[in-house]
This record gives C-alpha cells, sequence and structure tokens, in this order.
C-alpha cells in the first residue's frame, strides 16, 4: 500500500509498512510537471508486469519493485490490484508508477487537480 | 524511446468518443478501452497520460469533427433534438463539467457555437408553448451545474 500526496510542486509517494521492503523503496518524489495524470485501474493487475530488477514478484501476492517492458522502466507497488491507480510521468527514471492505495478516486482527483494543463 | 505506436490515434480517438457518449465515465473502465478500442494498456497510457487524458482528447476530437455539421443544420432552421451528436456533450456537462475546469471549458465552447448558430437560424414557427417553459428550465439547470467547475472551487 502506498499513500499519495501533493507536497509543494512535488507528488510524493510513499510506499508503507513492509510493502517498502519488499520494493526496495520507501519514497518516490516527482516533480509535478512530470506528472501526466493518473488513473484507477484494477485491471492492470491482470497485465504482464515485465522482467524485475530488483525487486519481488510473487504472482498473485505481491508484485513490487522495478520491472522492464518494452524498453519503458515501470515501478509497481500492488497487492491483489483491486485498489491499483496508475501514474503516468514523462522525463522520469520509470514511465509509470502502478501503486495500490486506500481510496483511487481520492488520488486520483488529487492528482489531476494538482497537475495543469 | 519505446516502439512506435502502432495505432491509429485519431481513429482510436473517435471510438473513444463513441464509448463516452454511450455510458456514464466512472462506468467505461480501462479494461474496457483496452479491450474495445485494440490498444494495448502501456500504449494508452503512454499515448493519452491517463483515462482523463484519453477522455478530453475525445472530448476535443467531437467538437471538432462532429459538432460542425450539427451547427450547420441548427443554423439551417433543421429540427436536432434527435441527434445522438449532442449525447457526449449533455453527459460531459451532467458528469464531468461540475468537478473538471477542462471539460466545463469545452462544454461553454460548444455551447457557445449552439447559441451562435440558433441565433443564425431562421425564426421557428410559433414554439408548441407547453414544452417551451420546461425544456428551458432544464436547459438553464444543465448549463448553470456545468459551469461551476469554472466558477471556482467547489
Amino acid at each position: 500500500m502506498a499513500t499519495v500526496r501533493v507536497d509543494g510542486d512535488d507528488l510524493v509517494v510513499e510506499i508503507e509498512g513492509m510493502d517498502r521492503l519488499w520494493s526496495l523503496k520507501s519514497r518516490l518524489v516527482i516533480p509535478l510537471a512530470n506528472v501526466r495524470g493518473a488513473t484507477a485501474d484494477p485491471g492492470i493487475a491482470a497485465e504482464p508486469k515485465g522482467l524485475r530488477a530488483p525487486g519481488t514478484s510473487v504472482p498473485g501476492v505481491i508484485t513490487a519493485g522495478t520491472f522492464h517492458q518494452d524498453g519503458e522502466r515501470v515501478f509497481w507497488n500492488i497487492r491483489d490490484g483491486a485498489r491499483a491507480v496508475v501514474i503516468e510521468l514523462a522525463d522520469e527514471r520509470y514511465a509509470r508508477l502502478v501503486v495500490e492505495v486506500a481510496d483511487p478516486a481520492a488520488t486520483v482527483a488529487l492528482i489531476e487537480q494538482a497537475v495543469p494543463r | 524511446m519505446g516502439r512506435p505506436r502502432g495505432f491509429d490515434e485519431q481513429a482510436v480517438t473517435a471510438a473513444a468518443a463513441g464509448l463516452f457518449a454511450g455510458r456514464a465515465y466512472d462506468g467505461v473502465s480501462v479494461d474496457d478501452l483496452v479491450q474495445q478500442l485494440g490498444v494495448h494498456r502501456n500504449s494508452l497510457y503512454k499515448t493519452f497520460g491517463s483515462k482523463r487524458g484519453l477522455y478530453l482528447a475525445a472530448l476535443r476530437w467531437h467538437l471538432e469533427h462532429r459538432l460542425p455539421s450539427l451547427t450547420e443544420q441548427l443554423a439551417a432552421g433543421a429540427a436536432v433534438a434527435d441527434d445522438p451528436t449532442l449525447d457526449l456533450l449533455l453527459l460531459a456537462a451532467v458528469e464531468r463539467a461540475p468537478s473538471d475546469v477542462e471539460v466545463a471549458a469545452l462544454v461553454a465552447k460548444a455551447w457557445q457555437t449552439l447559441d451562435q448558430a440558433l441565433q443564425r437560424a431562421p425564426a421557428t414557427p410559433a414554439d408548441p408553448p407547453a414544452s417551451t417553459a420546461l425544456n428551458a428550465l432544464l436547459g438553464e439547470r444543465l448549463r448553470a451545474r456545468a459551469a461551476t467547475a469554472s466558477a471556482g472551487p467547489s
């Protein structure tokens, strides 16, 4: 599970509890200018994730860490994926973040309102 | 960077406009979009950024490519109440505009275009008086509600 908040001009994604161990990362800070949008997408859990390096993947239990697919680097931190939110980035180390949050609709609204366009 | 898109962005945007015109925004999942538009999930995100990004592209495409023929008919005095071209706009006004400034701006612009077309239309021979007041009331409420996002924070 992750918490997503806006801090000044940055989007801060914090990985909670034990999940930070599995994903080998506890915090991502992304300038809002590099955030393209966010989408609640429970269906993404069923997609192939690509090659994991580094991180943890136990199918059906946890997908956490950095995955490589189609030349893109994607950060995952989901369990069953029912509350997955996809955050699309530009000019960042990761092409997108796929994280599980408590309230996907609220997280999407927060990001949409914070990202100018 | 990565693979070429491998899909026709215009065609996908047009098809998305059709999907969003027939169902509530929240009723269209990314799974639906992936299946019905025939585009890979990663490509959708890469191209449009988010479901909202695709929705905005679809709404803009619709207003640019579908609305003009409707306004022409309106200006010529044709009855267009049965025309489904208005559906995406109506759903946008009811559902998305109150909470999305960008959608509110697009909807307001479309109203303006339609208003102007109606002003050019030849005077209609005596409207049926019974329904006119209610139609006007419903229309006014719809427009007031859609304008709340652009008016300021809710």
